[in-house]
C-alpha cells in the first residue's frame, strides 16, 4: 500500500466506525498493510510499515494515541519476525497475534466502564471535558443502572466538542449542562468530582488531552475536589514531558498548521496540553484503577 | 558529652549494675585487658605493614599511658578490694563515714580517668596512619571530643575508627593508598569512589598468590573482605561502591572450576564491563536522554560538582546549543568550584553563587539538573548536602528537578530523613579563616555548650523531584522499587 492507500483507509475507517479511538484504527490500518503486502521480505514489510505509520502520523487527527498505539504494535506483534523462517508462516503469526490484540483492546473500555460507575453515586454531579468515549459510556451505563446524577460538560473550543457530548447525553435522558470553558472554576465548587478521558498516559503518570485539561485539573486540585481519567492502557506512551513547553509540537500541533507555520509555533493554538501527576487522584484503566505513580510501573513492566 | 559530666559528678557515676560495677568501670576494666593484649600486636603491625610504618617506639608525650602497665594493674587491684568490700555492706552503707565514700570515689575516678587516657591514646595512632602517605605535615587533626558529640547522630560517630587497625595486617598497598585517598576526601564522588575500588580491586587480582592448598576465589575473598573493611575504617563505603562490590562477589562465585590465571583473567574482565557498562555507557545512555531535554535559551542549574553532569553538559555543548549553567556551590566541600572550572574549561557560559543567592537565581532558571549519591527505594534522592534545599527551592518556584543517577546507585535502603544513616565529615571543615582568627567559640573546643554537625549527605523526598533519568528510561522516583526488582 502507497501513502495515499493507507491515508484513505485509515479515513475511511474513522468515519465508519464513530466508536473507535484513533489509536485503535491506527492499529487496524497497520494489520491492513500487512494483509495487502505483496513482496515476500520482512525488511521490505517493515519498511512499508513504518511508511504507513508515517502516514497515519501527518493525518489530521491526534498524534498522541496514534503514536502509543503504532509502538506498542511495532514492538509486539512484528517481533514475530524473528522467531519464524518461512514468510507466509511470519505473515500469519502477526495477523493472528494483532487480531487477539485487537480484540482485547475493544473490549479495554467495558472494564474501564464496570471499574468507573461504581465511583458515581446518585446524586452527584460531574464536571467533564470535551469529548470523550470512555467518559460517555460510563456515565451512560450508570444512568442505565438507575443513578440519578448531573453533568457539567465544558463547551471546549476550538472544535466545540461539548456541544456533541451535551447532545449525547442528554439523547439518553442524562440531565447536562454546557458550560463555558472559562466557567470551570465557577461551576467547581458545585460539583463533586471531575472525570475526564485522554488521548494519552505518559510515563511521569501524567496525561496528554484536549486542551483545557490542565486547567480543569488546577482548579479541582485547588477546591479539593477529586480528577478522575479514564483511558485505555495502549494508550500509556513512554514520553517524560517536564512540562507544557516540552511536549513534542506534533503533539500539540497539528500537521496541517505545522506546515504552514513551521517556524513559529507560539502563534498556533496548541491542541492539547500535559497534566502533571500531582493534580491526578486516579487513573482508571483495563489494568485497573491505578494511582499515577503506578503507570510508570506498568510501563516498565512493558518495554523494559 | 554525657561521659564528660559523669567523671566531673560523682553522684552521676553511681548507676550500680547487678556486679556492682558503674558502666564506666566495666568498660575501663576491658581496656585494660585489651592493653594487656595489645602491645605485641602492635609491634606486628609496624612491622607488617609498610604504609604504617610511622609508628617509631613511642613518643614522650604519652606519659600516663606508658607507666599504665604495672600501675593500671596494680589501681585495678585496689579498686576490685575496694568494691569486694562495700559489696557485702551495701545495705550498710551509712555505717561508712563521709570521708570513706570520697575516698573511695576519688579511687574509682582516678582509674577511669586513666583508663579513659588510654582510650583515647589508639586514636591518636591512627591517625598518625591515615596520614602516613600523601602529607604528614596535616596530622594534627583534632578528634572530635565527646563533649562536641550531638546526640541525635551520636550513633554516626565512628570511634573505634583504628583503634584495632592492627587487624588489617594484610591490607594490600592499593587498598592502604585508597583508603588515605578516601579518607582525606582525595576522592570524593560516588562514580569516582566506586573506579578507584574496581581498579583496585584489579590491583589485588593481579598481585594475588594463592597460598598452597587453598582455592583461589576463597582466598580472593578473605582478602577482599579484610581489605573492605580497613577501607570502612577510613570511610563509609558508598552505596555506588558497595553495589559494584556486590556484582564483583556474586560474579567471583560463579567463576567455575579453572586454573587461576584463567580466573584471574575472567575476574579481570568482568571488571573491566561492569566499569563499562554500568558507569560508561549508562552516563552515555542518560546523557543522550537529558540532551532531548536541553534546548537552546535553557538556563540550567546545578548544585555542588557531579561528573555525570559535566559529562552531559558538555555533550550538550558540543552538540552546538546554546545554554548558560548556573553553578550553585555551598560550604564546606565547595565542589562548585571543581565543577565550575571543568565547564569553564570546556566553553560553557557559566555562573557561580553560593548557596544563601539560590531564591535571587531560581526564577532565571528554566532546569535543574542534580546528581545523586544513591536513589533509595522510597524514591527519596540521597546526595550531597544542600541537595535538598536546591530541590525544595525549585519546587517553590516550580521549576523541573532532574536527577542524574545510574542504576547501578539505586539502593535498597528506604531513608525519610538525613540523620539514621549518613556520614559525618570533620567538624572543623566549619571553620573558616575568619572564624580562627578571634577568639571564637568554634576554635575554644572547650566548650560544652557548643556541638558542630557536619553531615556530608541529605534525602530530598520525590515529590520536589520532577524525574529521575537513568540508563534505562527518564522515570518518576516512585519507580525506583520496579527499577530494583527487574534488575538482575
Amino acid at each position: 500500500m502507497d501513502k495515499q492507500e493507507v491515508k484513505a483507509f485509515f479515513d475511511k475507517t474513522i468515519a465508519e466506525n464513530e466508536d473507535l479511538s484513533v489509536g485503535v484504527v491506527a492499529i487496524m490500518t497497520l494489520m491492513k498493510i500487512i494483509e495487502k503486502y505483496q513482496d515476500n521480505t520482512v525488511q521490505g514489510l517493515d519498511e512499508n510499515l513504518k511508511l504507513g505509520i508515517l502516514a497515519i502520523k501527518t493525518s489530521d487527527y491526534p498524534v498522541t494515541a496514534i503514536n502509543s498505539g503504532c509502538e506498542l504494535f511495532m514492538r509486539f506483534i512484528t517481533l514475530a519476525k524473528l522467531d519464524y523462517n518461512s514468510f507466509e508462516q511470519c505473515r500469519n503469526v502477526m495477523l493472528e497475534r494483532g487480531n487477539i490484540f485487537l480484540n482485547r483492546l475493544k473490549q479495554c473500555r467495558a472494564k474501564i466502564v464496570k471499574l468507573a460507575t461504581k465511583f458515581i453515586a446518585d446524586g452527584s454531579k460531574v464536571l467533564t471535558h470535551s469529548r470523550s468515549r470512555v467518559v460517555l459510556q460510563t456515565l451512560i451505563e450508570a444512568s442505565r443502572q438507575g443513578k440519578q446524577f448531573e453533568i457539567y460538560v465544558t463547551k471546549s473550543a476550538p472544535d466545540n466538542s461539548g456541544d456533541v457530548m451535551c447532545k449525547n447525553l442528554t439523547s439518553v435522558g442524562i440531565p447536562c449542562t454546557l458550560i463555558l470553558d472559562s466557567a470551570i472554576g465557577y461551576v467547581m465548587e458545585q460539583v463533586d468530582f471531575v472525570m475526564v478521558g485522554a488521548e494519552g498516559v505518559v510515563e511521569s503518570g501524567g496525561i496528554v488531552n484536549k486542551v483545557g485539561s490542565y486547567t480543569m485539573a488546577v482548579c479541582a486540585k485547588e477546591m479539593k475536589k477529586p480528577f478522575y481519567v479514564l483511558t485505555e492502557s495502549f494508550k500509556f506512551s513512554r514520553l517524560f514531558p517536564l512540562n507544557q513547553g516540552d511536549l513534542p509540537p506534533e503533539y500539540k500541533y497539528s500537521a496541517s498548521a505545522r506546515q504552514l507555520d513551521e517556524r513559529d509555533f507560539k502563534k498556533i493554538h496548541p491542541l492539547v496540553d500535559y497534566t502533571p501527576p500531582f493534580y491526578i487522584t486516579l487513573l482508571f484503566t483495563d489494568l485497573g484503577i491505578l494511582t499515577p505513580s503506578a503507570v510508570s510501573d506498568e510501563l516498565i513492566k512493558l518495554y523494559l | 558529652m554525657d561521659k564528660g559530666k559523669q567523671t566531673n559528678a560523682p553522684s552521676k557515676g553511681g548507676k550500680v549494675d547487678g556486679d556492682g560495677l558503674t558502666k564506666k568501670e566495666r568498660r575501663a576494666l576491658k581496656v585494660q585487658e585489651k592493653n594487656k593484649q595489645h602491645p605485641p600486636d602492635n609491634k606486628k603491625d609496624s612491622q607488617n605493614a609498610p604504609a604504617m610504618k610511622t609508628e617509631p617506639a613511642k613518643p614522650a608525650n604519652v606519659p600516663p599511658g606508658q607507666l599504665s602497665e604495672k600501675e593500671l594493674r596494680r589501681l585495678e587491684w585496689e579498686k576490685k578490694l575496694a568494691e569486694q568490700k562495700p559489696k557485702p555492706e551495701k545495705s550498710e552503707n551509712d555505717n561508712i563515714s563521709k570521708a570513706e565514700l570520697k575516698a573511695r570515689r576519688r579511687e574509682q575516678q582516678e582509674a577511669q580517668r586513666l583508663a579513659k587516657q588510654q582510650q583515647q591514646k589508639p586514636p591518636e595512632k591512627a591517625a598518625e596512619v591515615k596520614k602516613a602517605a600523601p602529607s604528614p605535615k596535616k596530622v594534627e587533626k583534632k578528634k572530635v571530643s565527646d563533649s562536641r558529640r550531638l546526640q541525635i547522630v551520636s550513633h554516626l560517630y565512628s570511634d573505634a575508627s583504628f583503634s584495632n587497625a592492627s587487624v588489617y595486617k594484610n591490607v594490600h598497598p592499593a587498598f592502604v593508598r585508597l583508603g588515605v585517598q578516601y579518607s582525606t576526601k582525595k576522592i570524593l564522588g560516588s562514580n569516582a569512589r566506586a573506579r578507584a575500588l574496581l581498579a583496585a580491586v584489579k590491583c589485588l587480582i593481579n598481585d594475588l598468590q594463592t597460598p598452597p592448598k587453598q582455592e583461589f576465589c576463597r582466598y580472593l575473598e578473605t582478602v577482599l573482605q579484610t581489605c573492605m573493611d580497613y577501607l570502612q575504617l577510613c570511610r563509609p563505603l558508598a552505596v555506588s561502591m558497595t553495589n559494584a562490590l556486590r556484582h564483583f562477589k556474586t560474579k567471583l562465585h560463579q567463576v567455575e572450576c579453572l586454573e587461576d590465571n584463567v580466573k584471574k583473567e575472567k575476574l579481570l574482565e568482568e571488571i573491566e564491563t561492569y566499569v563499562a557498562e554500568e558507569i560508561d555507557k549508562a552516563g552515555e545512555a542518560i546523557s543522550l536522554k537529558v540532551n532531548e531535554k536541553i534546548s537552546n535559551g535553557d538556563v540550567i542549574l546545578t548544585y555542588g560538582c557531579s561528573s555525570l553532569v559535566t559529562k552531559i553538559l558538555k555533550d550538550a555543548h558540543l552538540a552546538g546549543k546554546q545554554f548558560k549553567v548556573v553553578v550553585i556551590d555551598g560550604r564546606p566541600l565547595l565542589e562548585g568550584r571543581t565543577m565550575l572550572q571543568r565547564l569553564v574549561q570546556i566553553g560553557i557560559n557559566c555562573t557561580y553563587v553560593q548557596m544563601n543567592a539560590v531564591s535571587y537565581v531560581m526564577n532565571q532558571a528554566t532546569k535543574l539538573l542534580l546528581g545523586a549519591h544513591a536513589l533509595l527505594t522510597n524514591g527519596y534522592v540521597m546526595s550531597r548536602i544542600g541537595t535538598a534545599q536546591v530541590a525544595l527551592v525549585a519546587q517553590a518556584f516550580s521549576k523541573p528537578v532532574l536527577v542524574c543517577c545510574e542504576t547501578y546507585k539505586f539502593s535498597e535502603q528506604v531513608l525519610t530523613d538525613s540523620f539514621v544513616y549518613n556520614e559525618l565529615g570533620d567538624p572543623e571543615m566549619l571553620f573558616t579563616a575568619n572564624t580562627l582568627d578571634e577568639s571564637s567559640p568554634l576554635v575554644t573546643s572547650k566548650n560544652d555548650n557548643l556541638q558542630i554537625l557536619n553531615l556530608l549527605y541529605d534525602v530530598t523526598p520525590p515529590d520536589l523531584i520532577t524525574a529521575v533519568v537513568t540508563e534505562l528510561a527518564i522515570l518518576p522516583c516512585t519507580s525506583a522499587p520496579v527499577v530494583l526488582r527487574i534488575k538482575p
